[in-house]
C-alpha cells in the first residue's frame, strides 16, 4: 500500500496527461469525424466516396497499428513533429471514423418524414439541418458521444506502447517494475479508470435529461 | 468499441479494392528465394555464421552424471527443446533473419550451444522478451533461460538467478551520423536521451544527468528509430548493442568511451538452483577451452574493435 | 430507426439520374444501340459507386440549376484537393526513397510471406480462442445478471461494468507483471488470450442482455400467461430469439477482437504487428511493413463486417416476408 501513498503524485500526473490526452484526442476526432460526416452525406461525389472509404478502411484497422504506423513509420517520409502530437494525430483519426457513423446514425434517428415536412415548407440544406435535424440528433447521440469518449480514455493508454509513458497506465507499469507491488498499483489504476468511466456515464446522462427538456 | 451496425455494409467494397492492390503488389514481383534485398547491403560486415555452426557441431552434450534424474536440466532434456527468452532485433546478439528463420549472434550462439550440452542438439526455441518483460516470463516459466543481454543488477538477482557473467560490457552513446557536439554522458544536458524502459540504462542517466529528457521505448528497434528519425537527440544503452546497430544502419554512430560496467548474466528462474550451478559449470568450460573466444571473435568482434577480450569470471 | 431505411436505395437522389424515366438528351450521330451501351455504362458505374458511398439520406431537395452547378465546382475542387494530397505523399514516399521497388518487391517473396502468413496464423489463433472463451462466459453473464436474483446477478453486474472501463493494455500488463507475483503461471499465449477473452465477455455479455431486452415485451408475458416459469421463458422463448437478434453483433464484435490481438506486440507475442516490426527491422522497410500489416487487417476486417452486415440483412428480410404474408387489417 505504501506505494500509493508515497507516490500520489505520480498517479495524479499519469491521470493528469491521460486526460490531456483524450481530450485532445476528441477534439480532433469530433472536427474531422464531423467533416466526415458532412462529406459523407453532401452532394459531392468524391467527398461521400472519400468519407465512405476512409470511415471502411480506419475501423478495420487496429489502433495500435495506427499508432505504430504513425509514430515510426511516418518519420521515414520525414514527417516528425512531437510523439506527444503524433499520437494524438494518429488516435484522432482513428476515432473520427467512428464519431462519422455516430454523428450519421443520430442524423438517421430523426424520421424521414421531419425533414421531408422541412424540404415542403422550403427550407435550404442548411436550414434543415440546423432548425429540424441537429438539435433532434444531438439528443440521440448524446450517449453514444459518451461511450465514445469513453473509449477515448481507455485506449488512450496504447500510447504507452508507443512512447508516451507518461499516461495512466505507462507510470503504472513503471511504478510496477519499481515496487514490484503488482496487486496496489494495478488495482488503483483501474479504480482511476473507473472513476473517470463513471463520471463520464455521469455526465452524459445529466445532458440528455437537459436536451431532452429542450426538446 | 461502439459499432453502428449499419455502414458496414461498404467496408466489403474498400476490402476487395485492397485485396485486387495486394494481389497486384505480389503478382508484380518475382517469386525468387534470393537473399532479402535492402538489408545486407546495409549490414556490412556479416557475422561468419559457418564458424559458428562448426562450434556448436563440435560442443559435446554433457555427461549424464552432471544430470541426475529430477534436475532441471534433465527435464529440460527430456522436454527435447530448450526454451529461450531472447529477442528477435539485437544486431550482434540475437537477429532474427525473417527469410531464413534464423537468429544469428553471440546471445543466439551461446543458447545454441547450452541447448546442445544439455539436449544433445541445438533445439532451441525463441521467445520474445522484452526489458520489461524478462523477470515475468522467468517467474511464470514461460522460458527456461533468458539470454538476452541481461545485465545483473542486486534489485533484478533478488527476482531471478544470474548465471554469469558471460560478458560484460558499459554503456555507450549512440548518435546519428552527422550529429556533433556530444562526446560524453555531460554532453547529453538537457537534451532528450532515448533508451530501453526497465534498462540499466535510464536509471544511470537519471542519476549522472538530470536535466536530460529521457524518451523510454520497449525495445531497441523503437529507441534506435526515435533516434534515426530525430525524436530523439541521442540514444544510451549497452555499447555492444549499439555497434550492433551501427552495423546494420550506416546512417548512426557510437560515440567512443563506455560508462559503468554491464556484466551480463543468464537469467534463470529463482527456484531452480540446481540449473545456476549447472549453467555456471558449462560456461567456464567453454571459456576455458577457447569456445567464448571463437564466438566473440564472429559475432561482437565484427564490429566491436580491438583483440578479443578475456572473458569475466564466473560467479 | 425503421426498416425502410435500411435497405439500400437504388435510386440515386442527385443530379440526372434521380429521374430515370427523362428522355436521354438527344446526341446526333449516335445510334439507338450505341447510345444505350454508352448510357448504360456510366449508370452501372454509378449504382456501384452508390454501393460504397451509400447515400441513404434525403435531406436535400432535387437540385437545381445553381446547386447543380455548385456541386460540379465542389467535385472538381475536390478531385483536385485528392491528387494534390496523393501527390504530395507520393513526393513524400519518392524523396526518402521510400518508393525503391526493391523495398516493396520483398513482399512479395515467399520466406517473407510465409513469415508473415505464420503470425496471421498467430493472430487468427488468439482471436479464435479467446472468442470461444468469451462468448459463452458473456453469455452465462447476460443470463445472471437477467437471473432476477440478486446474489447471481449483482456480482454479473459489477463484473460487466468494471471489466468496460478497464483499458484491455492495463489487465494485459497486470496479467503479464501481476500474476508471477502471485504465483500464477501461465505461457505467453494465454496472458495475452486472458485479458481479450475476460474484456470482451463483458462486450458480449451486453450486447446479448441488450438483445434479450429489446425483445417485445409481450414475448415475455405471452410466454408467463402461458404459464412458463422464468427458467423456461428464458430458454424457449427469449434466447432463442435474442441469440438470432445478436447475431450481427456478435459477428462485428469479433472485428475488434482481431484488434485487440495486436496486444501481442506490447507482450512479445509473435502476432502480425509484432512481425512487421521485426521485418521492419531486419529489412530497413519499417513503413512498408506497417502498411502491409494495416492492408491485411483492412481486408480481414472488411471480409467480417460483410459477414456481420449480410446477418443482419437476413433476419430482416425474413420479418418482413412474414409481415407481408399477413392478412391485412
Amino acid at each position: 500500500m505504501h506505494v500509493l501513498t508515497s507516490h500520489p503524485g505520480v498517479f495524479a500526473h499519469g491521470l493528469l496527461v491521460t486526460l490531456h490526452l483524450s481530450a485532445a484526442t476528441f477534439l480532433l476526432a469530433a472536427a474531422v469525424g464531423l467533416l466526415l460526416a458532412v462529406c459523407r452525406i453532401c452532394p459531392v461525389r468524391p467527398l461521400r466516396l472519400f468519407a465512405a472509404l476512409y470511415v471502411s478502411a480506419v475501423r478495420g484497422v487496429p489502433l495500435l497499428v495506427l499508432l505504430t504506423l504513425f509514430v515510426f513509420g511516418l518519420p521515414e517520409i520525414g514527417v516528425v513533429y512531437s510523439l506527444f502530437w503524433t499520437v494524438v494525430t494518429a488516435m484522432g483519426l482513428y476515432w473520427a471514423a467512428f464519431l462519422c457513423e455516430t454523428v450519421r446514425a443520430g442524423v438517421r434517428s430523426v424520421p424521414p418524414g421531419q425533414t421531408e415536412a422541412a424540404r415542403a415548407l422550403g427550407l435550404t440544406f442548411g436550414q434543415v439541418l440546423r432548425c429540424v435535424v441537429v438539435p433532434q440528433a444531438l439528443r440521440a447521440t448524446v450517449q453514444p458521444l459518451a461511450s465514445l469518449l469513453i473509449a477515448v480514455v481507455l485506449n488512450s493508454s496504447l500510447a504507452a506502447a508507443v512512447g508516451v509513458t507518461q499516461e495512466l497506465t505507462g507510470q503504472t507499469v513503471l511504478l510496477d517494475q519499481r515496487y514490484a507491488q503488482p496487486l496496489f498499483t494495478f488495482a488503483a489504476a483501474a479504480a482511476c479508470y473507473v472513476l473517470l468511466t463513471l463520471a463520464i456515464g455521469r455526465t452524459a446522462a445529466v445532458l440528455e435529461r437537459r436536451l431532452a427538456v429542450l426538446r | 468499441m461502439l459499432s453502428t451496425v449499419r455502414g458496414r455494409r461498404r467496408a466489403p467494397l474498400a476490402a476487395a479494392a485492397a485485396a485486387a492492390a495486394l494481389v497486384l503488389a505480389s503478382a508484380c514481383s518475382g517469386s525468387s528465394d534470393t537473399v532479402v534485398p535492402g538489408a545486407p547491403a546495409a549490414a556490412g560486415k556479416k557475422a561468419d555464421t559457418s564458424a559458428i555452426d562448426r562450434l556448436i557441431a563440435d560442443e559435446k552434450p554433457a555427461s549424464a552424471s552432471l544430470m541426475p534424474a529430477g534436475s532441471t536440466a534433465a527435464k529440460i532434456k527430456e522436454a527435447g527443446t530448450l526454451v529461450v527468452g531472447g529477442t528477435q532485433t539485437a544486431a550482434l546478439f540475437s537477429q532474427l533473419d525473417p527469410t531464413t528463420g534464423k537468429v544469428e549472434g553471440f546471445d543466439a550462439a551461446l543458447s545454441r550451444l547450452l541447448a546442445k550440452y544439455i539436449i544433445g542438439k541445438p533445439d532451441t526455441k525463441l521467445v520474445n522478451v522484452t526489458a520489461a518483460t524478462r523477470e515475468a516470463l522467468l517467474k511464470n516459466h514461460s522460458v527456461d533461460a533468458v539470454i538476452a543481454t541481461y545485465t545483473i543488477t542486486d534489485e533484478r538477482a533478488k527476482a531471478v538467478n544470474f548465471a554469469g557473467p558471460y560478458y560484460v560490457d558499459g554503456l555507450g552513446i549512440q548518435l546519428r551520423e552527422d550529429q556533433k557536439g556530444i562526446a560524453s554522458l555531460d554532453d547529453l544536458k538537457g537534451r532528450t536521451v532515448t533508451t530501453q524502459s526497465g534498462s540499466t540504462a535510464a536509471a544511470v542517466v537519471e542519476e549522472r544527468v538530470p536535466s536530460a529528457k529521457i524518451q523510454l521505448f520497449d525495445t531497441n528497434t523503437e529507441c534506435l528509430q526515435a533516434l534515426r528519425q530525430g525524436r530523439a537527440d541521442a540514444y544510451v544503452l549497452d555499447q555492444g548493442v549499439l555497434a550492433g546497430n551501427a552495423g546494420t544502419h550506416p546512417d548512426v554512430k557510437v560515440v567512443a568511451g563506455t560508462y559503468g560496467e554491464q556484466p551480463y548474466g543468464i537469467g534463470l528462474p529463482l527456484d531452480r538452483p540446481d540449473f545456476k550451478t549447472f549453467v555456471n559449470d558449462w560456461l567456464r568450460k567453454i571459456e576455458a577451452d577457447g569456445t567464448w573466444a571463437t564466438l566473440w571473435k564472429n559475432t561482437i568482434g565484427t564490429q566491436v574493435p580491438g583483440p578479443v577480450p578475456t572473458p569475466p569470471a564466473i560467479g | 430507426m425503421t426498416s425502410s431505411l435500411r435497405e439500400p436505395r437504388t435510386e440515386h437522389l442527385y443530379g440526372e439520374d434521380a429521374y430515370p424515366d427523362r428522355p436521354p438528351r438527344a446526341r446526333s450521330g449516335t445510334t439507338a444501340a450505341g447510345r444505350g451501351t454508352r448510357q448504360r455504362l456510366p449508370h452501372r458505374l454509378s449504382a456501384a459507386l452508390d454501393h460504397i458511398d451509400g447515400d441513404d439520406l434525403r435531406l436535400f431537395d432535387e437540385p437545381g440549376p445553381r446547386a447543380r452547378r455548385r456541386a460540379a465546382v465542389l467535385t472538381a475542387a475536390s478531385l483536385v484537393l485528392f491528387t494534390a494530397l496523393l501527390a504530395w505523399v507520393l513526393r513524400q514516399f519518392a524523396a526518402h526513397g521510400q518508393l525503391d521497388p526493391a523495398k516493396w518487391r520483398l513482399f512479395g517473396q515467399w520466406p517473407v510471406l510465409r513469415y508473415l502468413l505464420d503470425s496471421l496464423a498467430a493472430t487468427v489463433q488468439v482471436t479464435l480462442v479467446s472468442g470461444a472463451i468469451a462468448l459463452p462466459l458473456g453469455i452465462l453473464l447476460a443470463l445472471a445478471r437477467l437471473s432476477g436474483t440478486g446474489w447471481l446477478s449483482r456480482p454479473a453486474a459489477t463484473y460487466v461494468e468494471v471489466l468496460r472501463a478497464v483499458p484491455l493494455l492495463l489487465l494485459v500488463y497486470a496479467f503479464l507483471l501481476g500474476l508471477p507475483a502471485a504465483g500464477l503461471r501461465l505461457p505467453l499465449f494465454w496472458q495475452l488470450v486472458w485479458p481479450i477473452a475476460l474484456t470482451n465477455a463483458a462486450v458480449f455479455a451486453e450486447i446479448f442482455r441488450a438483445a434479450v431486452r429489446a425483445l417485445p415485451a409481450g414475448q415475455r408475458e405471452a410466454a408467463l400467461a402461458l404459464g412458463f416459469g422464468h427458467a423456461q421463458t428464458l430458454r424457449l422463448v427469449l434466447l432463442p430469439q435474442a441469440a438470432q437478434q445478436s447475431a450481427p453483433a456478435l459477428v462485428s464484435q469479433s472485428v475488434r477482437l482481431l484488434k485487440d490481438s495486436t496486444l501481442g506486440y506490447v507482450v512479445s507475442f509473435l502476432e502480425l504487428l509484432n512481425a512487421a516490426k521485426v521485418l521492419g527491422e531486419f529489412n530497413h522497410t519499417v513503413i512498408q511493413s506497417y502498411l502491409v500489416v494495416a492492408l491485411v487487417f483492412v481486408v480481414v476486417n472488411g471480409a467480417l463486417a460483410h459477414g456481420a452486415a449480410r446477418l443482419e440483412r437476413r433476419p430482416a428480410g425474413r420479418r418482413t416476408t412474414a409481415r407481408a404474408a399477413r392478412p391485412p387489417g
